[in-house]
């Protein structure tokens, strides 16, 4: 009798059921609570402080829920037209420069995919040399300088146009299309580009999904090239700006300061001003999470499958 | 008849595909080959120069004198010290960190559970350096930041420290908060070669008596082995080069005796203060070291495992 509730117990419970809930189990679900406690809090700690009044929130102990409520934060956050420009730039870039990334590289992709493609072993190589070797920041920024892309909106699109990592996972996964498809397209007189434009394309969704999403998360993150390429204001990327905000305690440009009740500018503190963009910044993100989360998990193991 | 012409074409010199990969190929010789080619500036002396193209040609060859003046510079020991030992610390504690979590998930019996875990733990990878350092910095902040409210409450200390300012926590504070950021997300390659694992092998240990300490040490972590060296040599090849948003965000002038790595150098020597020539040595010489440091790896991966990147 006693046997049998055990079998039971290990098919009920899969693989590991040798025996029930122990304190090993436990300990286990101790320590996954706290770290998710450890990467959760402090974006919850950040967003109290968005919510809180200035002055009040700088005698701290803040740390479940807001003491004062405010909105006054978002307010000020809200007249800095620096944020507007960021949100503008970062918006575009990330849109053209991803749709521009996934066509460019799935096209070179799709060429590559192909066993009748010309030097085919030569081309090969010299993609994977560069994956290894790279002349380093000071020449590829003189050579940006030459191409007169410095200061210029293009400078976030031509150099990301193509990646070698995300051709490799593409053009296998076109590889993984019955050739039927491609054979029966040439047969009706398609030409090889409108094959991978029309058929292509469509049939690998989930990957490129994947490559644009991922290549989306890096330009809404970037900030590097923002702070090295570009001088001009109007071309500054919302990392940037949250980057300036952040290092120095200007928290409203001057400019714009004007714009704010003097009662306001008394009240609101840096701190606070400075949290309330940091989250206005990250809801985006927070909004394709579930799609991150489910799309990217997958090509992990896309990526994974390379040989 | 279209059969035939179809096969015929296949022999033929395939254009249309030979131009789509030429795309690609001219798109790397503009901006990965010219470039290298670039790295010519570092054996010349163009330090300072107004007019770069006309000085790539005219300017001499100065041989290996811009590597000689980066070694005896008073802040090589500094940065080298820095660079090195975060890669060391990184490769010590956050690198192993997502294989054990990776472990412990496998562990977790309730699935809903799983998911609400992985979904709260990868989150903080999707956030750029930039707001993420500046959450480390708000809550590290002497004037009411979390940490310090804590540790005056506890009675711990008297007074607010100031953790950004003071260098000797420069490390800890690089290397707990990359830790909190990736581990989650990076276990997700482990969690995957974990559910590839061959049920039957779990089973065949059951039988053999093994308990699940031992399945997760003795079946699991040796199945995943492979996934692991190879995820180590990515780690070493890439270690040089892939911190600089982070440490350029925590790092402050108060700071810098240990927050200035090779990375941040090139950048303010070489775009800030126009050394051209200098600061390509000293590219150079870094990929140098990342070269080498993944030979290094990958030998000594093959010799103890049996297997390596190339």
């Amino acid at each position: 009798m006693a046997a049998q509730t055990v079998t039971l117990l290990k098919k009920k419970r899969g693989l590991h059921g040798l025996d029930r809930n122990n304190g090993w189990d436990y300990l286990i679900i101790g320590i996954m609570l706290l770290f998710m406690a450890v990467c959760i809090y402090p974006f919850w700690y950040v967003v109290i402080g968005s919510f809180s009044d200035g002055q009040n929130y700088l005698r701290g102990g803040v740390y479940l829920l807001p003491r004062v409520w405010s909105l006054q934060n978002y307010m000020v956050t809200l007249v800095d037209s620096r944020l507007y420009i960021g949100f503008r730039v970062t918006f575009l870039r990330t849109v053209i420069c991803t749709i521009t990334h996934v066509l460019f590289t799935s096209m070179v992709a799709y060429s590559m995919s192909r066993d009748d493609l010309p030097a085919r072993k030569a081309i090969y190589w010299i993609n994977m040399f560069t994956m290894f070797f790279g002349g380093g920041l000071i020449p590829f920024y003189i050579l940006l300088k030459q191409l007169k892309l410095i200061n210029t909106f293009w400078v976030y699109v031509i150099p990301g146009l193509y990646s070698v990592y995300n051709m490799i996972i593409c053009s296998n996964y076109f590889r993984s299309i019955p050739s039927e498809i491609h054979e029966s397209a040439m047969l009706d007189g398609a030409s090889e580009f409108k094959t991978f434009l029309r058929l292509y394309l469509p049939l690998s969704a989930p990957v490129l999904a994947t490559i644009a999403l991922w290549v989306g998360v890096g330009h809404w993150n970037a900030f590097f090239d923002s702070m090295v390429y570009t001088t001009d204001r109007n071309l500054q990327t919302l990392q940037l700006y949250l980057y300036k905000m952040i290092k120095t305690s200007e928290f409203v440009s001057s400019a714009d300061m004007g714009y704010l009740p003097s009662e306001m500018q008394q009240n609101v503190t840096s701190t606070t001003v400075r949290y309330a963009t940091i989250v206005i910044s990250t809801i985006p993100i927070l909004c394709i999470y579930p799609l991150l989360q489910r799309f990217l998990t997958k090509g992990i193991m896309l990526g994974s499958l390379k040989g | 008849m279209t059969a035939a012409k179809h096969r015929y074409n296949r022999r033929r010199f395939n254009h249309q595909v030979f131009l789509m990969a030429m795309a690609g190929v001219v798109f790397l010789l503009i901006f990965a080959y010219i470039p290298m080619i670039g790295v010519v500036i570092g054996f010349k002396n163009m330090d300072y120069s107004l007019n770069i193209m006309k000085d790539l040609f005219d300017k001499p060859f100065v041989g290996f004198s811009n590597f000689v003046k980066f070694v005896t510079d008073a802040q090589f020991k500094n940065v080298m010290l820095n660079t090195l030992s975060l890669s060391l610390l990184e490769l010590l504690f956050t690198f192993p960190l997502p294989i054990l979590f990776a472990l412990l998930l496998n562990e977790l019996r309730s699935r809903k559970f799983k998911r609400v875990v992985q979904t709260s733990t990868y989150f903080p990878h999707f956030i750029s350096w930039v707001v993420y350092g500046g959450i480390v910095m708000a809550l590290l902040s002497s004037d009411g930041g979390f940490a310090n409210s804590v540790l005056l409450q506890a009675g711990l200390i008297d007074k607010p420290i100031n953790f950004m300012s003071r260098s000797e926590y420069f490390y800890a504070i690089v290397i707990i908060s990359s830790a909190i950021k990736g581990t989650g997300w990076g276990s997700v390659i482990y969690v995957a070669a974990i559910s590839g694992i061959d049920p039957q092998i779990y089973e065949a240990a059951r039988i053999d008596g093994a308990n699940r300490r031992q399945n997760a040490f003795l079946v699991t972590l040796p199945s995943i082995a492979s996934t692991i060296t190879v995820l180590l040599l990515l780690a070493i090849s890439g270690i040089l080069g892939s911190g600089f948003d982070r440490i350029y965000m925590l790092q402050n002038p108060l700071n810098l005796a240990k927050s200035e790595v090779l990375d941040t150098y090139i950048y303010k020597v070489g775009i800030s203060q126009r050394r051209f020539s200098f600061t390509t040595a000293v590219g150079v010489f870094r990929s140098f070291l990342a070269v080498l440091l993944l030979s290094v790896g990958n030998f000594t991966s093959k010799r103890l495992t049996g297997n390596g990147l190339f």
